[in-house]
């Protein structure tokens, strides 16, 4: 009792001491209570020019920036005031292609409104170089009246001439993307509101694409391929208003949610190099609408059993005209433009129950179609080769998908220190057309051919987890998944791909899925076992040390004959934060990635330089098999180092330094005795189809320091300093060369992206309330 | 040509539905008693007497925030979070408040009790699916992410959302620092783009239906529906891409050709073994480079992978 009166009369003093008038504290409480506005205004100096430096900074040229940043709000709702009204407004980046700026209104439990703009240009390449005249950007390449034609026959584009080679120029690629967010929200009562999403993003620049020409396309050439921008000419407007529902046991929102995707251009042309010149066309993504309907809540059936759902049901059509050149059609195109019509729809219910402090159910089915009800039609067109056994002659296959997925999961708390976690489900998928021309193709296209091969695939999966609170200091879990995967093949449909020609079928090669051999099936569908194991540890070692370590390896094993055999991946990542003294931390990590692939396939023809002997000259046995592995390495080590409160509390650093590693090795290897091949190895350089390639390789330093010095109550001055260092190795590179190219692949001389880049960064900050 | 009469009317649609709600909420205004602030700031001090602005955490600094709004109806008070704490309130800070969400000289309470006091209020909408999902399963609570204190809740913040979620998605953060990804480190993508980390039906919480669904969000372009589809394509964005980062430019988990013999062995040249002449002549093969294997591959050719919407182009040529 004592104590007790003690407390309250101390909680009395304390009362009324928070009620006398203001004193000191008064304006330490307001800082905390009011928001700071804050404009900062500097310049950003960049060292030199890359691309990848500036890849979606727009700090991708050398030279000075304007720096401007600002965070200004105020309304009668902060502080102690009596409103409910609040405003905002933010601006970053403000001299850069990736600024930012945003605005937002908002009377607390009524309404909000907000209006933001965001930009981002992705600089995609400062080394391309091309011949052709047309902006990057543009929907027509030609080539200069001078440049001529290219020869065919070897060595193509490695021999052009001096005014050809004169011809080629810089363009810098990029492509930018601008939206523009309109956000809006109305409280009606207590249980209803609406809220409204409109974004419009528009896109302008381009990618590069290879365009290949085409024999039939005009006259005279076939697969020379010139590497161009395609033009990303979009807009995109994107709606969501969605109603929402608040009661005492259930809740729900309905909404509709539209996107409605233009192409500004429906098709660019470009003009071939070889032979003769003429203008070709190449298509472009179409132009499309998508509705969408979208309906979930939740009911508490009790204070600790919950169902939840939800359903959805979308319609994405598409119409836009073809374009393309006649000479590539055999025979007229059966329709002038598609007609496409998808349904999407969405189910899913999950009940989950918790109704004993231990044990906690749940049990969950979802559904998900893509019901695509576009017609198909024989399509009679001509390959970019101009072949006759290329001429191809088979329907568009408009795939549906229906998947559905059952999961049920217990968690059992053994006691308040362990807990026990284990989950079942079953996935399945099937894959159909709801309507397949028949007709065409050599064999033809018979009624009930089925237009997709892997018609179903089933999947079960168990996981089991444990978690254990060894102390007040040290957590940590272990767990385990097994995943067994089976498809169903139907090894006589007749997907897209298949040839009229020679190729298909024939007693060794019968196919399927655009001629593949009996038994080879495509990794993401085929069948496999998965095994999956985890675990990770937190300690926390004093009061300012902690450590996380954590890792995960999984091991797939494919069932195919053919295609991918075996893959594997694991990670093991180690964060340790240290917090030295007070405002001072120092944080390390390590994280180790690697995964593996490996695939075997029977060797049908050598890949041989056009000078080499053939497949039967050099004694390839029948059936032989080849194989490839990759080996994807990736380290990154950081190191962070924050410091506050320096020089009597007016400077605050932060410095990073991070390294990264990364590594992708591809090896092949024939299945059979090299030997036996004339004396072709794998080494000779006609060969060459076997054997390691060089790594791909990027390699990555990076050192910030950011320091805040604080010149009096509302000023700070701000510097900052950047170092990275990008080297990068890519075998992608080399045949984009001009003498080092394939025969008919005009250069690009790309290059890999490496640089070493300085930037400094100063500003002024002035803040206030 | 594109019908851009249509989208001008959807676009000054979206901005009339806007003002509409801007002055519907302005003539409500007017609404609504300021005495309860008073009310709620009283039934406040009961904690702010000790944890105030000296306080060694910045605890008033909720009254910048929207739990801070006194002057809203729905607003709670500390003990609305925190329970009402009699015990601490009666025999001093010995004793510990009913919830605990930090921790301190208290053990923090249970995940579900403190997840608990947030979705009495904050129930549906995104949290629909909070019960029995993946961050729940794994213990997490709103405020092993949420800041509800801080002026600005760094995981809302899309400058610092990153920063919160590699906390404990640490390969993600290995991943975001390779040399093709998308602009996490920028902050111009953040994981709350495409994720709902708060649980969804989706996969990976993702926000949409499916894998697609969310990549079209911005890349509408791949949506087609095409005239000449590719599988993979139509059913999963990720069967060729890692969109968190990849050494694979762009964002690949594998390279053309080998990518493409993943699932293609006919019926020309991706039956065929690649080896070094896939990196070209300048590594010592004497023979002419092949169009089908180096440089973009099979993709040199075969450029319109995402799907062709001309006749001629079931190839993926054209």
């Amino acid at each position: 009792m004592k104590v007790r009166a003690l407390a309250l009369a101390v909680q009395g003093v304390l009362v009324a001491m928070y009620a006398m008038p203001a004193h000191a504290d008064d304006e330490q409480a307001a800082a905390l209570k009011v928001p700071t506005n804050w404009v900062e205004l500097g310049a950003i100096g960049v060292s030199r020019d890359s691309a990848k430096f500036g890849e979606y900074t727009g700090l991708n040229e050398s030279g000075g920036y304007f720096l401007g940043d600002f965070s200004l709000r105020g309304g009668d709702a902060y502080g102690d005031g009596n409103g409910t009204r609040r405003w905002g407004l933010t601006g970053s980046d403000l001299g850069l292609t990736s600024r930012a700026l945003g605005a937002t209104i908002a009377d607390q439990g009524r309404w909000n409104f907000g209006i933001s703009y965001d930009g981002l240009r992705h600089n995609i390449s400062d080394s391309y170089q091309t011949p052709y005249l047309g902006s990057m950007g543009g929907n027509s390449f030609v080539l200069p009246a001078s440049f001529g034609t290219v020869p065919t026959a070897a060595p193509g584009t490695r021999s052009l001439t001096s005014a050809q080679l004169g011809a080629f120029h810089n363009v810098d690629v990029s492509s930018t993307r601008e939206n523009t967010a309109l956000t809006g929200g109305l409280i009606l009562d207590r249980q209803w509101d609406i809220k409204l999403d409109f974004n419009h993003l528009d896109q302008s620049g381009a990618k590069l694409q290879g365009f290949g020409s085409a024999l039939l396309g005009g006259a005279g050439t076939n697969e020379k391929v010139s590497i161009l921008p395609m033009p990303t000419d979009y807009t995109t407007d994107t709606v969501n208003l969605a109603l929402n529902w608040l009661g005492e046991k259930g809740h729900a929102t309905g909404s509709y949610f539209g996107s409605f995707f233009r192409d500004n251009n429906n098709s660019v042309t470009f003009e071939t190099f070889t032979n003769v010149r003429n203008i070709q066309t190449m298509s472009t993504p179409p132009s499309n609408d998508f509705h969408q309907l979208n309906l979930t809540g939740g009911y508490a059936l009790s204070a600790r059993t919950k169902l939840t759902g939800g359903l959805s049901y979308g319609r994405n059509t598409q119409n836009a005209a073809y374009a393309f050149d006649p000479g590539m059609m055999v025979t007229a195109s059966p329709t002038s433009s598609l007609n496409g019509y998808v349904v999407t729809s969405h189910a899913d219910l999950k009940l989950t129950d918790q109704t004993t402090k231990d044990l906690a159910l749940s049990a969950g089915i979802k559904y998900d179609n893509r019901d695509n009800r576009t017609s198909s039609n024989i399509y009679n067109f001509n390959a970019i080769s101009g072949s006759a056994g290329n001429i191809a002659n088979y329907p568009n296959t408009p795939l549906s998908i229906e998947k559905t997925q059952v999961e049920l999961a217990g968690d059992y708390r053994v006691d308040p220190k362990q807990k026990i976690r284990l989950a079942l489900s079953h996935d399945q998928i099937d894959r159909q057309c709801n309507q397949y021309a028949v007709g065409g193709g050599t064999p033809a296209y018979a009624a009930g051919t089925n237009c997709v091969t892997a018609t179903q695939t089933r999947e079960d999966k168990l996981s089991a987890t444990y978690r254990r609170k060894a102390s007040d200091e040290v957590n940590f879990n272990i767990g385990y998944g097994f995943s067994s995967r089976r498809t169903s093949f139907d090894e006589n449909a007749r997907a897209a791909f298949i040839e009229t020609g020679a190729s298909l079928p024939g007693p060794a090669i019968s196919g399927l899925n655009a001629g593949d051999y009996r038994g080879f099936h495509p990794f993401f569908e085929a069948s496999r076992n998965q095994n999956m194991l985890k675990a990770g540890a937190n300690w926390q070692a004093t009061d300012k040390l902690s450590v996380d370590v954590g890792g995960r390896y999984t091991d797939d094993n494919y069932l195919s004959t053919f295609g991918v055999q075996k893959g594997t991946a694991w990670t093991l990542n180690l964060d340790t934060t240290y917090n030295y003294r007070e405002k001072g931390t120092i944080t390390v990590y390590v994280s180790q990635q690697e995964r593996t692939r490996d695939v075997t396939d029977m060797q049908r023809s050598p890949f041989l330089a056009a000078s080499a002997p053939s497949a039967t000259a050099v004694g390839i046995p029948s059936g032989a098999t080849w194989s490839n592995n990759l080996r994807d390495t990736d380290s990154t080590i950081g190191l962070n180092l924050k410091q506050g409160g320096l020089m009597g509390g007016k400077l605050d650093l932060a410095g990073d330094l991070t390294y990264s590693l990364g590594r992708s090795a591809y090896d092949t290897q024939l299945n059979y005795q090299t030997t036996t091949t004339g004396g072709l190895t794998c080494a000779a350089p006609s060969i060459l189809s076997c054997g390691s390639l060089p790594d791909i390789k990027s390699e990555m330093i990076q050192f910030k320091l950011n320091g805040t010095y604080t010149l009096d109550k509302s000023a700070k001055i701000a510097v900052g300093y950047l170092y990275r260092n990008l080297r990068s190795d890519d075998f992608y590179y080399n045949g984009l060369q001009t003498g080092y190219t394939p025969t008919g692949v005009l250069p690009t001389n790309q290059t890999a992206p490496s640089y070493a880049v300085n930037m400094v960064a100063v500003s002024y900050i002035y803040s206030f309330r | 040509m594109v019908d851009r009469s249509r989208f001008n009317w959807l676009r000054a649609s979206a901005i009339y539905s806007s003002a509409l709600i801007l002055l519907a909420g302005t003539q409500a205004l007017a609404a609504e008693s300021a005495g309860q602030q008073d009310k709620a700031l009283e039934r406040d001090k009961v904690c702010t007497v000790c944890h105030n602005e000296s306080w060694r955490t910045p605890v008033l600094s909720i009254y910048q925030t929207k739990h801070g709004v006194k002057a809203d109806a729905r607003t709670p008070d500390c003990q609305t979070c925190h329970g009402a704490s009699e015990g601490h309130l009666k025999q001093g800070p010995g004793t510990k408040p009913d919830v605990v969400f930090k921790k301190g000289p208290f053990a923090v309470s249970d995940d579900k009790v403190r997840a608990g006091q947030c979705l009495t209020c904050h129930r549906g909408r995104a949290r629909t699916h909070w019960d029995g999902g993946q961050h729940q399963n794994n213990q997490i609570a709103c405020n092993d992410c949420h800041q509800v204190h801080a002026p600005a809740d760094r995981v809302l913040v899309r400058r610092t959302q990153t920063q919160v979620c590699f906390t404990c998605h640490k390969d993600k953060r290995a991943d975001s620092l390779k040399i093709s990804t998308h602009p996490i480190q920028e902050g111009k993508v953040v994981c709350s783009d495409c994720h709902n980390p708060n649980g969804s039906p989706g996969p990976s919480q993702l926000k949409k239906n499916t894998v697609n669904e969310t990549c079209y969000t911005c890349h509408a372009q791949r949506r087609g529906p095409f005239l000449f589809e590719h599988q993979p394509v139509v059913e999963n964005c990720t069967y060729c891409h890692a969109p968190h980062g990849s050494n694979l430019s762009p964002m690949m988990i594998s390279r053309s050709p080998f990518l493409c013999q993943s699932c293609h062995d006919g019926p020309h040249a991706s039956d065929s073994p690649a080896g070094p002449n896939a990196a070209g002549n300048q590594r010592g093969l004497t023979g002419n480079p092949s169009a089908n294997i180096s440089g973009r591959g099979c993709l040199n050719c075969h450029s319109q992978i995402h799907g062709s919407n001309s006749p001629a182009g079931g190839y993926f040529q054209r």
